[in-house]
């Protein structure tokens, strides 16, 4: 068995794991790209959505766009990756839903061996008229060493049309995450819904920076982060909502828990720049209360367990 | 010859900022019974339930628990449970995405579908519920059954129920209450901690604490009648009036 064989075939495993469903990947039904480091191991479209990658000298370059009135049936599925220790991987990309277009996207970024790696993912997300587009983006890095994560995205969103993002890092080491997500809901009445859920152990550094412009009148967004921070790991929350048009809501959600030595800041802003706009905030920076874990302790599991456990639901 | 005993306590002393909470506290469990500490709010019963099962703010200064033949004075809350000793809490902790069937399996990760429906049932809780999250969405009385699903799927050796009726309403109380019978049968020794007299009369034996103290043993029926001709609010009293009162009983 050659080597690309192999790494197509750990990383699916992985990704198969990670919310892809099982076969989804090889499937003649089914939408996927898969990349090792700056390869294409594998890509499949379907009618109604085209997928132009190149590699480039560390990662690839990619445009992909759902046709106008398309609903893609099952999730598209994209597996960025790498088995090394050590290397870079950037991940440019352009992906454009048309007029009435709808699919959701699935991007598994596994780098289980990573010591000293940059994984950047550079997007450019344009929503047309009435379209609906969900991404998810879930990490899986390993135990051990430090990962430089940057995902970054410039989100706009068109007449009456949805965009929802969650991201999930929740298993192995963080590393250095920052997300930095940039969304201008131009149309009226378009939708947003961001969700960041991250895991920060050991000496890990976690930054979301999600902002949000509702230009379109009536248009609506909702920034949610739930972050865990434990060990002597760091993390910095900065969610701004600007209600900039006439019946514009927003609304930013963050709850950070702390355990241990880690340190925790969160700072939700609201801007109203249309005086008709309606936008609030919630924020809250605490410790996993004792009665939570000793209640799990009295069925017999270790601190660690208990703590893990708690987590476990607040990331859910 | 000596009686068996599952749990022995002697003469515990615990304090909380600096205020004595139990004063020589002794008593035991038996295999197989049940057990009820009876008292006014604020006579310490649940510092006592805490203290058992080892929290470390409710570490004694003074006074030694055995259990099942084992010092397990200086044991941490996880090793007493993994010895067969568990609390339901009067206030049960919420955890938020949890869904009650993940929470239920904690204490039992053989048990399948049916097993867990079936506790549920002994609680008078429908099977849909395995799906409900541990979280503000349940009342305070569905949380408590819950509560008490998850200590019958233990099966431990001793299980304190800390106002097992707290927040449950009056239809399912009959249920709770029958549910003592269940672990006693199934093997489990109950403690029972409660301020009801018709909750404690459902015990094999009482004790009944005051201020800190343990001023009474005896059957259920008698520690009742005792409570309820004898004793005052001690929520009522200034610590040092309750103190009084305490002493008074010896």
């Amino acid at each position: 068995m050659d080597n690309v064989t192999e790494e197509y075939k750990t990383l699916v495993a992985i990704a198969e794991k990670t919310g892809g469903e099982a076969g989804s990947f090889g499937s003649e039904d089914a939408i996927y790209v898969v990349v090792h480091g700056n390869n294409i191991l594998a890509s499949h479209a379907l009618p109604g959505v085209r997928i132009e990658a190149t590699e480039t000298e560390d990662g690839i370059d990619a445009n992909i766009t759902v046709e106008a009135g398309v609903t893609v049936p099952k999730p598209v599925h994209l597996c960025f990756g790498h088995l090394a220790t050590m290397g870079r991987q950037v991940i440019k990309s352009r992906i454009r839903l048309e007029e009435k277009a709808s699919a959701e996207f699935q991007a598994h970024c596994i780098f289980p061996n990573a010591i000293e790696f940059l994984h950047a993912m550079e997007g450019e997300i344009h929503l047309g008229p009435h379209s609906n587009f969900s991404y998810r983006e879930v990490h899986v890095h390993g135990p051990e060493g430090r990962i430089d994560v940057r995902p970054v995205s410039r989100v706009r969103i068109g007449e009456g049309a949805t965009y929802r993002g969650d991201f999930t890092l929740v298993e192995g080491r963080v590393g250095n995450l920052a997300i930095d997500i940039d969304v201008e809901a131009f149309g009226r009445r378009s939708r947003v819904e961001i969700t960041s859920k991250v895991y920060g152990k050991y000496d890990d550094f976690c930054q979301v920076r999600d902002i949000v412009r509702l230009t379109g009148p009536e248009s609506s967004a909702l920034i949610k982060a739930r972050v865990v921070l434990k060990d002597r790991s760091q993390g910095k929350f900065l969610g701004l909502v600007d209600g900039a048009a006439q019946g514009a809501r927003g609304h930013v959600d963050c709850t950070e828990v702390i355990q241990g030595e880690a340190k925790a800041v969160a700072s939700p802003v609201v801007q109203a720049s249309h005086p008709e706009a309606e936008v609030t905030h919630e924020a809250a920076i605490g410790r996993i209360a004792d009665e939570k874990i000793q209640g799990l302790m009295a069925k017999g599991l270790s601190t660690d367990d208990a703590i893990d456990f708690v987590v476990s639901g607040l990331l859910r | 010859m000596l009686e068996p005993q599952l749990l022995f306590v002697k003469g515990i002393e615990v304090e909380r900022e600096g205020n004595p909470i139990l004063r020589g506290i002794s008593m035991q469990v038996k295999p197989g019974e049940i057990c009820g500490v009876l008292g006014r709010n604020g006579a310490g019963k649940s510092s006592l339930a805490y203290a058992i099962m080892g929290l470390p703010q409710y570490a004694p200064k003074s006074g030694r628990v055995w259990f099942n033949g084992q010092d397990i004075t200086d044991w941490s809350v996880t090793e007493r449970a993994r010895a067969g000793i568990t609390l339901a809490w009067q206030h049960p902790a919420r955890y938020e995405g949890i869904p009650v069937r993940d929470y239920l399996s904690l204490s039992n990760p053989e048990a399948g579908e049916n097993e867990l429906s079936e506790a549920l049932k002994l609680v008078q809780m429908e099977s849909h519920y395995l799906d409900r999250l541990v979280d503000k969405g349940l009342s305070g009385g569905e949380r408590k059954r819950i509560e008490l699903s998850s200590i019958y799927l233990m099966k431990p050796k001793l299980a304190i129920l800390d106002e097992p009726d707290s927040g449950v309403d009056l239809l399912a109380l009959g249920e709770v209450m029958g549910l003592f019978k269940i672990l006693a049968t199934g093997g489990s020794s109950v403690l029972i901690i409660t301020h009801r007299e018709d909750v404690a009369a459902a015990c094999d034996r009482s004790y009944l604490m005051c201020a800190g103290k343990m001023i009474l043993e005896g059957s259920a029926e008698a520690v009742k009648r005792y409570f309820l001709s004898q004793c005052e609010p001690c929520l009522d009293l200034e610590p040092s009036k309750a103190r009084e009162v305490a002493a008074s009983h010896g």
